[in-house]
């Protein structure tokens, strides 16, 4: 009784602030008591998601559509893991946002859909059962797209469009085979190890037509996540939005696509069903495009959110990889690299909004000498680059580890040594794309001229959130020990 | 005889009495005696749908004092009691919703002639639900036609007069097949009735006598209706005419009229001619293929449309396509789809008709995508509403529009494994164009950059009238959505009721 308070309250509580804040926009002027107000939610919200994260394993039925269908909402190990990162990144983020929507205009619709978007992703991580999986996924989609559309520039709202296009597309790839897989018999909620491989319904359909499905699904849910070929709209949408919302858009709500497609098959079909079909070799072969077309695309790219939004796609996939490989190691590595991947995304583009905010610089070859006028920025920045090019100690470091271990032992043939190499390869264009930047911010070179150069950082509000997840970098990637653990239960399971 | 009997033919019977009422009194008296007797009708609608649930068994009611096979008789079960309830509802908010602008568009000496047709369109509408007679059904079908005729053209603009006659050439053509189908049937059976001449087609198809004749009949009377319901490519006619008649018109006729065509349809196939029969003869593979067409084509137009209205109306075409698939693919898992199809679109197709009139009163009255930048802050509840519209529409679910797709596929899924594949990939086509041109018109109505300057601080305050009808249709949408398993129980009952 008392979980299904909690739980309600967790999902409420964001969703009817944010409505309120929707309902009275540009009526409270009270700026300081307008944000402590939000954090104030956006604190209880985290509470009650630690509350939960806490308690035993939950199954609650919210409401039945039909008799085979229902809203369902369930806690597991990999919801808890996702929770943690939601409300970790959702506080953080908001804690910057107060000092950096300053500058922005409508920042009451801001932090409306911001603290909307809240609620939804924690029901979308504790999803029972595909339906329920898809309507949060869809309302994740079209709550989170006013974040993209926030300037309402023409720019903007094409990049909003392009969102909107290709996530519901993918999402309706996906709704079909989740349709194929309903009408044939696979209507049970999430189950580790799932259901066909395990034999434990009587299903209908063809093995052809499932394996089909299954790449649509992934395909489709795979949009979210920014995987070829469907990785479009993420290097358009995301840099348009403010540099929070982007933040937490790259390291969250792209992960979302990954909860999505871990669901289906490790929980609803099972690795065992895919394992060596042509299926599995598609995934593969999409992810390793990804990795390596996301990385020399940001190589290549001037702006440095949008060079930032490419990395993203690339590091998404890692995480997609390491899922494709089906093997212990590879989805522990994969799940690490989410985590992680999320930490020093979040951070990174806090310290690309930080310059913007500061500088109003958004070209790459604009900050030579940064690191001179923004120390604090600059070092989180550099600190969480090299955390992503995977240097020891610093967390990126582990998950590829575990990556190429999964990869190496998968049986895959060719992908066995191509996938730790294709890694391999992106890490190296990694380090181009960020540690350049580090290396111009701090030694801009002789020729540089330090006389108009006066430091001036952003101040708590914005460097504190940086200065955490550069922390949280580093002590991820000193003691990994408890989260491996975690994530190897939860693969044990399903594996 | 229970008294409960008698409501199916009294709500035919009021209608074309406050039709009459109508008649002398002026516009504001006409509307206040429709509005009373349509929701009566609904009322009654509802009692008789309570009844059938509760006594478990359809009944048939002798018109006047000849008995079967000669007489003239109605026939309610759960489907006919239950769509004449959601009908005579729809009409209510349509009427409600619209009611500013049916005084406003038409002349005022006019207005009482609206409320006449009105009640006319909906006891003609009733009586082609419940009507177990097939001549009757050809009767009500006219009426049906120049009432719809009438409501199309009395707003008296230039289009809406182009797009009256193109209406009634196209549905006239429809009648006249349907005329001869029903001609030929009487010759062929001698009767009139529809469980007689379902008897003696049985007989003749067991001995295998007038095979061709028969072929004959489907076809018309299935092209026939088609034509008349607006199944591609028989749709011209429908941009203009939803697109230039008054509100209510447009709401009335997009959600109801053509349905209660495909409805008559359904029940000649299983009470008529036998489900069997259909079957074997292949029509129902034909209504597949341009249902499936029509999908595409309808929604194709709606994202090339310039024009709101007439980007409702063409994803008219497109929901038309969809029931008509459902029906294509002759299975009673199909048919329910189907029949659930017409009461999703019946709801939310009104609803988006009545929130686009309040997003267009925001915007000057223009109609084009311009002048609609923003409009939803402009008219606050009729944004939420096409909003609510828009997303039943794609497919979210809990709203009835994703159990709509559900029962489809589900229905294609299990169905025959030729059709499972074009119905999947094609529902899947369909709904992503649904997406494109319904979420793309939600951000511009949500989006006020380029909104044109003298409507920035127009405000709508929606009357109690329109606020109650735009409610109950985004309720309704969500009621078929959340207890979309009882509904379709019924409906499946409904058909084996039919059988």
């Amino acid at each position: 009784m008392m979980i299904t308070w909690m739980f309600g309250a967790a999902i409420l509580l964001p969703v009817l602030s944010g409505l309120f804040l929707l309902l009275r926009r540009g009526k409270i002027q009270n700026r300081r008591l307008k944000c402590v107000g939000i954090f104030l939610v956006m604190a209880l919200t985290a509470l009650l998601a630690v509350g939960l994260i806490c308690s035993p394993d939950y199954e609650l039925t919210v409401w039945r559509l039909t008799d085979t269908i229902s809203l369902t909402f369930r806690l597991d190990g990999l919801a808890r893991l996702f929770m943690g990162m939601t409300v970790a990144a959702w506080t953080l983020g908001g804690v910057f946002a107060f000092e950096y929507m300053k500058h922005e205009e409508n920042e009451d619709r801001y932090f409306g859909f911001y603290l909307i978007v809240l609620g939804v992703l924690l029901a979308l991580d504790q999803a029972g059962n595909l339906v329920t999986l898809y309507l949060c996924f869809e309302m994740m989609t079209l709550t989170s797209l006013p974040l993209v559309l926030h300037n309402m520039s023409h720019e903007a709202v094409m990049a909003g469009l392009k969102y909107l296009f290709y996530s519901i597309g993918g999402a309706f790839t996906a709704l079909f085979g989740i349709f194929y897989l309903f009408a044939n018999g696979l209507t049970g909620s999430f189950t580790p190890g799932g259901y066909l491989s395990a034999g434990t319904v009587s299903y209908t359909g063809t093995t052809g037509m499932t394996l089909f499905v299954l790449l649509l699904i992934i395909v489709g849910f795979g949009t979210k996540a920014g995987m070829f070929p469907m990785h479009g709209w993420l290097p358009t949408a995301h840099p348009v939005a403010p540099a929070p919302a982007s933040a937490v858009l790259s390291g969250v709500i792209t992960k979302a696509g990954v909860l999505a497609v871990v669901r289906v098959v490790f929980y609803m079909v099972g690795a065992d069903f895919l394992r060596g079909t042509w299926v599995q070799y598609t995934w593969l072969t999409l992810a390793l495009i990804t990795v390596f077309m996301g990385s020399m695309m940001a190589y290549k790219e001037q702006l440095l959110k949008k060079r930032l939004a490419y990395s993203s796609v690339s590091q998404v996939s890692y995480i997609m990889f390491g899922l494709a490989t089906l093997t212990v190691d590879g989805f522990v590595g994969g799940l690490a690299h989410f985590i992680f991947h999320s930490v020093i995304k979040d951070c990174l583009f806090l310290c690309a909004g930080a310059i913007i905010y500061n500088t109003h610089r958004t070209r790459v070859d604009e900050l030579r000498g940064i690191g001179k006028e923004m120390p604090v920025t600059m070092w989180c920045f550099t600190i969480v680059s090299l955390g992503l090019v995977g240097i020891p100690p610093f967390s990126g470091f582990v998950s590829k580890w575990y990556l190429a271990v999964g990869s190496l032992g998968s049986g895959t043939g060719v992908f066995t040594w191509l996938g730790p190499v294709v890694l391999l390869l992106s890490a190296l264009l990694t380090a181009g794309y960020l540690l350049i930047l580090s290396i111009q911010a701090f030694f801009p070179g002789a020729d540089f001229d330090y006389a108009d150069v006066k430091k001036h950082e952003v101040n708590a509000l914005m460097t504190v959130p940086m200065i955490l997840y550069a922390a949280a970098t580093l002590l991820l990637g000193m003691f990994p020990g408890t989260l491996i653990g975690f994530i190897q239960n939860i693969a044990s399971a399903v594996l | 005889m229970n008294f409960v009997q008698n409501f199916p033919c009294f709500s035919i019977v009021l209608c074309m009495v406050a039709g009459i009422i109508s008649t002398p009194l002026k516009g504001k008296g006409a509307k206040r005696v429709t509005l009373f007797i349509v929701s009566l009708v609904a009322l009654l609608s509802f009692v008789t749908l309570l009844y059938i649930l509760f006594t478990g068994t359809g009944f048939t009611y002798t018109m006047g004092r000849f008995p079967a096979p000669w007489g003239n008789e109605l026939r309610a079960g759960l489907l006919e009691s239950l769509l004449a309830t959601v009908f005579s509802l729809v009409v209510l908010c349509s009427l409600l919703g619209g009611m500013d602008l049916i005084f406003t568009d038409i002349a005022e000496d006019k207005v009482n002639l609206y409320f006449i047709l009105v009640d006319l369109l909906l006891s003609s509408l009733l009586a082609i639900l419940y009507t177990n007679d097939l001549f009757t059904a050809y009767v009500f079908v006219e009426i049906n036609t120049i009432s719809t005729c009438g409501l199309i053209m009395i707003r008296e603009s230039g289009r809406s007069l182009i797009a009256a006659t193109r209406y009634m050439i196209m549905s006239l053509i429809g009648s006249g097949l349907f005329l001869i189908s029903i001609a030929m049937l009487y010759g062929v059976t001698g009767n009139l009735l529809m469980e007689y001449i379902h008897v003696e087609i049985l007989e003749l198809a067991a001995s295998g006598q007038y095979q061709v004749p028969l072929l004959v009949i489907i076809s018309f009377c299935t092209v026939g209706l088609a034509i008349k319901s607006g199944l591609y490519p028989f749709h011209s006619w429908m941009p203009d005419a939803y697109g230039y008649a008054t509100i209510s018109s447009s709401a009335i006729l997009s959600s109801l009229v053509s349905k209660s065509y495909i409805f008559l349809l359904i029940k000649i196939f299983y009470c008529v001619i036998g489900f069997d029969l259909i079957v074997q003869s292949k029509i129902v593979n034909v209504l597949f293929v341009f249902g499936l067409v029509g999908m595409i084509m309808g929604s194709v137009s709606a994202i090339m449309a310039k024009e709101i209205y007439r980007m409702i109306a063409y994803s008219s075409v497109a929901q038309i396509g969809y029931i008509y698939m459902g029906i294509g693919l002759a299975t009673e898992a199909g048919m329910v789809a189907a029949v659930f199809h017409i009461l999703t679109h019946a709801v939310t197709k009104s609803l988006l008709f009545l929130s686009a009139k309040g997003l267009n009163e925001a915007s000057g009255r223009k109609r084009v995508y311009p002048a609609l930048q923003g409009a939803a802050f402009r008219n606050p509840l009729a944004g939420a509403a096409f909003l609510i519209g828009s997303l039943s529409m794609v497919g979210i679910p809990t709203l009835a529009g994703f159990i709509s797709k559900l029962l489809f596929a589900t229905a294609a899924i299990d169905g025959s494994q030729r059709k499972m594949l074009p119905t999947l990939i094609v529902l899947e086509v369909s709904t992503i164009l649904n997406t494109i041109y319904f979420l793309h018109t939600v951000v511009r109505i949500y989006t006020p950059v380029g909104a044109p300057e003298e409507y920035k601080d127009v405000r709508i305050h929606p009357t109690p009238g329109r606020i109650g009808a735009l409610v109950a249709l985004i309720l309704m949408n969500f009621g078929l959505g959340l207890f979309s398993q009882p509904i379709t129980d019924l409906i499946r009952a409904g058909i084996e009721m039919f059988a």
